[in-house]
């Protein structure tokens, strides 16, 4: 009977490894890792944009989908559309809110092949999924809606704030891990602050695994300077921008008057 | 090379700026128009926010306008009491021009409004300036051996009090001549978002019967007042003022306004309001394409008109 038991033991235990390993299979081991290049872009005098390489480790063969993305926020756009039935012109304003202000997606495949809606719709990868997530007012039907979601896109896209990309993921399989790597061109477009570096491990449709890492964008220097003072000194920043003028119309003038150029 | 401009928050090749300033000081020059007009839709085109390359436009054309008048000062033809009684007129109607657009921005068609004050304007004004100045340099000869016929238009301005001499310019008018039309151009420029040069030329050309050297002169030198307010403004209220952008456009419009001053006096008064009037009318040709062709985009920077 002692001995009966003891053997059921054996089973069950042997059941529950099975059961487990089975479930692990369907897990990507916790070795997902992240390093983005730069972590910090300072915005000098001569600043023209970026480049920002996202590298890291993953299991093998899982699909990997890379997401940088602004916080949410909140954006107003002109509306153009046709007045007096042929005379194109601002109608109007729209809203979207929760639209970040810049969103790169880019997998080793497209999202929709990879993913499951519900794991895009839960971790915002792929324009659809964003289009579900943003709120646009004011829009009176689906269709407006979506009109106005694929212009938004389209207006995002042209600012270089917004892109979609498949099978630009560099992966080389070492010692049994996945070494991944791509590099993206950082606007200028780009404000300064501070964006989020997500990647995701799939397996089965689903994520199974996260990681993330920051880049910050800061204005240094002059432009700092600058910006401070417009911002928070006006009447300052003003009276000197209209002084730099006068002096450089009144020099311009006497040189040119010197040489005799004016006369 | 490329410089980043810390209030547009976007980086721009700096020939851009200097060659937009360099192009548009020389009309300045030429022409007494301040030349934001052409400007504000340019630097629009090459990716500054609208609301900032307004803003910026305006410092810019402190410069030139400085460059233009000091040139056009030191050779006499600069009418500055024609110019204070434009700017005193300008300066009421340019409030009221700004009141005007809060109520149609609240009425919701403020666009609608702006667009088409822009079209009927400038087409009306390049229009008559173009056909009349094609017709007195035809018929100049015959008009000279007759003698002025004054139309009721000009004896009603003649019948207003407070008549007074402007010496430099040759001409006698009530000070409230270019005070009302100094207003009008006021409001009108407030509404269209613009200095007022182009609209200002014409009434001293055909309105106060300037000649056409004292025009441009006494034209800058008001625009410089008009923009020096603007500026401060903006710089104060909606913080939309780019110094380094600004900088990179004087540099240009300043050197620009100079040519332009002299080769202005290399062309004769006729040929001058020609040349303004096919550049009001191409802006205006360009304009009615805008508005009739479908644009590339659906949506655009709020802010700008």
């Amino acid at each position: 009977m002692n001995f009966k038991f003891q053997i059921s033991n054996h089973i069950l235990a042997g059941i529950v490894i099975v059961i487990m390993c089975v479930m692990y299979s369907g897990i990507a081991s916790a070795e997902l890792t992240v390093n983005a290049n730069h972590d910090y872009i300072p915005i000098d005098f001569f600043y023209h944009g970026s480049t920002v390489s996202v590298s890291g480790l993953s299991d093998a063969g899982t699909d990997l989908i890379i997401k940088i993305t602004a916080p949410d926020g909140h954006e107003a756009l002109n509306q153009k559309g046709k007045a007096a039935g042929f005379l194109w012109m601002n109608l109007g304003t729209l809203k979207f809110e929760h639209a970040p202000n810049l969103y790169f997606i880019h997998g080793t495949k497209k999202p929709e092949e990879i993913l499951n809606a519900e794991n895009m719709n839960k971790y915002i990868i792929g324009y659809p999924s964003m289009n579900k997530h943003i709120e646009i007012t004011p829009v009176s039907n689906d269709e407006e809606r979506t009109k106005w979601f694929n212009e938004f896109i389209r207006y995002k896209e042209a600012s270089r704030l917004y892109t979609a990309s498949s099978g630009q993921i560099k992966t080389t399989n070492e010692n049994g891990m996945q070494k991944y790597y791509i590099q993206t061109d950082w606007p200028y477009q780009a404000p300064p602050g501070e964006y989020l570096v997500t990647v995701y491990a799939v397996k089965n449709k689903k994520v199974v695994e996260k990681a993330e890492a920051k880049v910050t964008v800061e204005q240094a220097g002059i432009v700092k300077a600058l910006s401070g003072m417009a911002k928070n000194n006006g009447a300052l920043y003003g009276i000197i921008s209209i002084i730099a003028a006068l002096g450089v119309g009144f020099g311009v003038g006497m040189i040119f008057g010197k040489d005799g150029g004016a006369h | 090379m490329y410089l980043y401009l810390p209030v547009a928050l976007t980086s721009i090749n700096i020939l851009i700026p200097v060659g937009l300033g360099l192009a548009v000081g020389l009309l300045s020059g030429l022409f007494g128009v301040g030349g934001g007009f052409l400007m504000t839709p340019l630097l629009i085109m090459f990716g500054i926010p609208s609301t900032v390359a307004a803003a910026t436009d305006s410092t810019q054309i402190v410069a030139a306008s400085t460059s233009g008048t000091y040139a056009h000062w030191k050779v006499g033809n600069v009418d500055f009491k024609m110019g204070l009684h434009l700017l005193v007129g300008g300066f009421v109607g340019g409030l009221l021009g700004v009141q005007s657009i809060k109520i149609l921005r609240a009425m919701g068609n403020a666009d609608f409004v702006i667009k088409m004050t822009y079209v009927l304007m400038l087409g009306i004004v390049g229009t008559y300036m173009f056909i009349e100045s094609i017709q007195s340099m035809r018929n100049k000869k015959v008009e000279e051996s007759k003698p002025e016929k004054k139309s009721g238009f000009s004896r009603f301005l003649k019948s207003l009090p407070f008549q007074t001499h402007y010496e430099k310019s040759g001409v006698t008018h009530s000070v409230l001549v270019p005070a009302i039309f100094g207003g009008f151009v006021g409001i009108l420029a407030a509404v269209m978002g613009v200095g007022g040069g182009f609209l200002m030329v014409p009434v001293m050309v055909y309105i106060l019967r300037m000649p056409m050297h004292v025009v441009v002169g006494t034209s800058l030198f008001q625009i410089l007042f008009n923009c020096i307010e603007v500026t401060f403004l903006q710089a104060y209220t909606n913080h939309n003022v780019d110094f380094i952008l600004a900088v990179l456009l004087l540099l240009g419009s300043t050197v620009g306004a100079q040519v332009g001053a002299v080769f202005g006096r290399k062309l004769k008064g006729e040929q001058l309001k020609v040349i303004l009037a096919v550049i009001v009318l191409v802006v205006t040709v360009k304009i009615i394409f805008e508005l009739t062709l479908t644009p590339s985009l659906l949506l655009s920077q709020a802010g700008g008109h």
